[in-house]
């Protein structure tokens, strides 16, 4: 090559150069702001929830939250109702799907033979995908009827001479209600509590496993004393997650709870939680106040879960640092 | 322990053993309940007419087709729209930012907000969009559909670009490539179909989404192409449908979630057969 | 402590392609090159040898400033590659890896075919025909003695080829760049003994036209195929000279323990 060729290959090198200096930085910068978009994001939802209850949370004060009449004739609106079903059907699914949750998990990993660990894993994976609209058409048309007729009648009639529970479980038998809410809240946060308390069990080192096994532990002392207290932090982050789906799920619930603003002491009467309550009636909502005290109780839900899938992720990060050391 | 003799151990272990077992078969039972019910009720309102009709008052038959053409429409729209953010914030976070504080935030946000739920993404969406319009409208139901889509991408984008090796990158980047040209031909090439199994995974699940729907694109009876104006979606049409008094309607209802649950369940098998295939190389 | 001015060894005849002044490189707070000064003349294979954590690898990547990929890490003092100094900074790093080529200690095959793992480097800079290109990816290939090995499968994966081949792929690749300089990472040490002994064949081959730098724990290798030899120690250049003289007669008794197998 002459030297005249030369030079200006190296000109055009350079100017290439600079070209692709500048489409790096532009490059760079838009992935950037794209990823302070996403905490744009979560700072948008929050910052207009607060906006949108502002009427509400400011003509109500405090009392909102301790309120339990919830009138839009007369524009008294107050959160405890909702609260206290999204509270108590959530709480009720995460008693339920926890040990079965773990149950299913210690199958998978002990029990179940090799051949069909993988199917059945990912079967409750897919289940996981499957849309909350789903359960709540089934919960309507197949499992509340169920209950209503079977399940309900049996369990007052039973429970009628005895002090708590008559009250826990007192009728009529709707088969909507409460606890049809919080059965199918089970099922649907079981997937999520079983994959991640497998993936967590799945963190054990198999030689503490197999030490146990060699000093002569059952399988059973083995998952109570070694993997359980092992994998308890992340166990208690796949709790948390699911309890975070559990309190924000809508639709599932929405069609079985049958949209009471009352506190019954029955499981068996109807109430609302918080997303059901906003499903049903914002559409309908007339007036700025009651809009407002709709989108004061999403604010609600947003802040509590929140600080629940905020403490599930703190608490999945330290056993992925477990697992990665 | 000591106290505790060997047969009173296995006798334990029997049980608690036993109660796994049954905690399996309940567990799936149930779930093979409500698959089994969708497919019985869901399949006997399935014909031609589903896919070629519009929603049809009450008392009357019809299909879904207004409703399954809304949902299209609107996912299209959140897929375009959420997808290169998805992508671009995953790569800031697995590439330019992979050592910066700012991923470490975004990565904890992003978790919230993959979980969080989703009718709290519809009321942010309606204080957004809807109030300032004057109007339920198609463009807020795929722009709350759109915040759905965010997470999933951005999570999966950054994982498989986190699974490229170094080493492809440093070979990248010694031979004079710059950075994006090395994340352009080199990661993405290396991390394709993980990211396709994001994609996947974030239309499977913004497809059932109903509560962020309700009033962002509301519901409309009839077809429409306007994307400034209320728009039909299948989850929506279910909820109400099965919702109606009407026997036409709530048969339509099950046939609808049929059309959904096969839908969901495709996609997610399809993207876990692309990233299975990945883990057995 | 070693003296800092060390001079160049004398017998090389050929002028000073990367001189090394008083060059420190930091970890974070851990200072991982202590004042290396080394002067490598043009067209020929300098080896760098010591125990692994000796820095030998750090030097090298410091050659074509790839460790600027990764947070924390610097150098300070002067490398000039032509009289020029590369750590300042106005070089375009770009455009100084496209001069200092790299090898990698594990085969590094981009996911696409073993044409377009060469054509990609090529295109980068030069607007070439496709028939010059196919000239090009042709020519780097038999440079690297790949192309009776791969010319009916060109639009195969990478991936697709066995270690070793995947690996003088990838010195195809750095060469058809056109480079002045290349940088081997240890480049045989993740081969079977035939596939080390080709690549060691080709590095033989390209000594004609290229400035080889080659980091290596095989001593036998550094002693056959480099001219001058550097043993690094705890992040210190303790030795540099001929090759012939640092594994027979080496002045410095670290040296001598290291090559003659007491230590590392």
């Amino acid at each position: 090559m002459n030297v005249a060729g030369a030079e200006r290959q190296d000109s055009r090198r350079e100017r290439i150069v600079r070209q692709f200096a500048l489409t790096d930085l532009i490059f760079r910068e838009v992935s950037r702001a794209a990823a302070i978009l996403v905490l744009a994001l979560l700072g948008g939802v929050a910052l207009s929830l607060a906006l949108g209850s502002w009427p509400a949370l400011s003509t109500f004060g405090t009392s909102f939250l301790v309120t339990e009449s919830w009138n839009p004739v007369t524009e008294k609106f107050g959160a405890l109702a909702p609260i206290y079903g999204t509270l108590v059907t959530s709480a009720i699914a995460i008693l339920l799907a926890v040990p079965i949750g773990i149950g299913i998990a210690v199958f998978l990993t002990e029990l179940c033979p090799r051949a069909l660990r993988r199917p059945i894993g990912i079967a409750i994976e897919l289940l996981a995908g499957i849309p909350s609209i789903i359960y709540g058409i089934w919960g309507l048309f197949v499992f509340a009827p169920f209950l209503q007729k079977t399940l309900q009648p049996f369990v007052i009639d039973a429970f009628a001479d005895i002090p708590v529970l008559s009250s826990l479980f007192a009728g009529p038998p709707y088969g909507i209600g409460m606890l049809t809410s919080a059965l199918i809240l089970t099922i649907m946060v079981l997937p999520f509590i079983t994959s991640i308390t497998k993936d967590v069990f799945d963190t054990v080192p198999s030689i503490l496993k197999e030490s146990a096994y060699g000093i002569g532990c059952t399988t059973w002392e083995v998952i109570r004393h070694i993997v359980i207290p092992y994998t308890r932090v992340g166990i208690m982050g796949g709790v948390m997650l699911g309890l975070g789906r559990a309190l924000g799920e809508t639709m599932a619930v929405t069609f079985v709870i049958g949209n009471a603003h009352r506190i019954n002491a029955s499981l068996f009467a109807p109430g609302t939680t918080i997303s059901a309550t906003i499903a049903n009636e914002f559409t309908e909502a007339d007036g700025k106040l009651y809009t407002s005290s709709l989108i004061a109780l999403g604010l609600i839900l947003f802040f509590i879960t929140f600080i629940i899938l905020a403490a599930a992720r703190f608490m999945l990060m330290r056993i992925d640092r477990k697992a990665g050391a | 322990m000591s106290s505790v003799t060997y047969p009173r151990r296995k006798l334990t272990n029997s049980i608690m053993m036993g109660l796994c077992i049954l905690a399996a078969g309940i567990g799936i039972a149930w779930l093979a309940l409500i698959l089994g019910a969708l497919l019985y009720k869901g399949i006997a309102g399935l014909s031609a007419s589903v896919f070629t009709e519009m929603t049809p008052p009450p008392g009357e038959a019809g299909g879904l087709l207004n409703a399954i053409a809304g949902s299209l429409a609107m996912s299209v729209i959140a897929m375009l729209v959420g997808t290169p953010i998805g992508i671009l914030a995953g790569t800031y976070m697995a590439e330019y930012g992979r050592f910066s504080r700012l991923t470490l935030l975004v990565r904890f946000i992003n978790d919230i907000l993959l979980s969080a739920p989703s009718i709290v993404v519809g009321l942010f969406v309606y204080e957004m969009l809807v109030v300032p319009m004057g109007h339920f409208s198609a463009v807020a139901g795929s722009f709350a559909l759109a915040v759905l889509v965010i997470p999933v991408v951005v999570r999966t984008t950054e994982d498989m670009l986190n699974l490229v090796p170094n080493a492809l990158r440093e070979a990248g980047t010694a031979i004079g490539a710059p950075r994006w040209i090395v994340i352009r031909s080199v990661a993405y090439r290396a991390a394709s179909s993980g990211i396709v199994t994001g994609i996947l995974l974030a239309i499977a699940r913004i497809s059932g989404e109903t509560a962020p729907l309700l009033f962002t694109a509301l519901n409309n009876q009839f077809w429409s192409s306007n994307l400034n104006a209320p728009m039909a979606s299948l989850p929506v049409t279910i909820f109400q449908f099965a919702l109606s008094p009407y026997e036409e309607w709530q048969q339509l209802a099950w046939t609808g979630a049929l059309i959904i649950t096969l839908t969901v369940l495709g996609l997610s098998i399809v993207a876990r057969s692309l990233t299975g295939r990945k883990e057995d190389r | 402590m070693i003296s800092a001015e060390k001079p160049a060894p004398q017998t090389t005849a050929s002028p000073a392609k990367i001189e090394i002044r008083n060059l420190n490189f930091y970890y974070g707070e851990t200072k991982a090159l202590k004042s290396i000064n080394m002067t490598l003349p043009e067209r020929s294979v300098t080896a760098f040898i010591g125990p692994s954590g000796c820095g030998k690898s750090t030097l090298l990547r410091v050659l074509n400033r790839i460790y600027e990929l990764y947070p924390r890490q610097r150098a300070e003092g002067e490398v000039l590659v032509d009289g020029k100094n590369i750590l300042d900074r106005s070089q375009d790093l770009n455009m100084l890896r496209t001069k200092v080529g790299m090898v990698f200690q594990k085969p590094t095959p981009f996911p696409m075919s073993i044409y377009e793992n060469i054509a990609f480097g090529i295109r980068l800079y030069e607007t070439l025909s496709r028939s010059e290109i196919d000239e090009r990816v042709e020519a780097a290939l038999r440079r690297a003695a790949l192309w009776n090995e791969v010319k009916d499968k060109l639009n195969a994966s990478g991936l697709s080829l066995s270690g070793g081949q995947q690996q003088r792929l990838c010195i195809a690749r750095t060469v058809a760049v056109k480079p002045e300089i290349i940088l081997l990472d240890e480049p045989a040490s993740a081969l079977d003994p035939l596939s080390t002994a080709k690549i060691e064949e080709l590095i033989d081959e390209l000594r004609a036209d290229y400035t080889i730098v080659i980091v290596t724990h095989n001593m036998q290798q550094a002693a056959r195929v480099s001219r001058q030899t550097a043993f690094m120690y705890l992040g210190e250049l303790v030795e540099f000279d001929d090759t012939s003289k640092i594994f027979t007669s080496p002045q410095q008794k670290r040296t001598q323990d290291y090559v003659t197998g007491r230590f590392g």
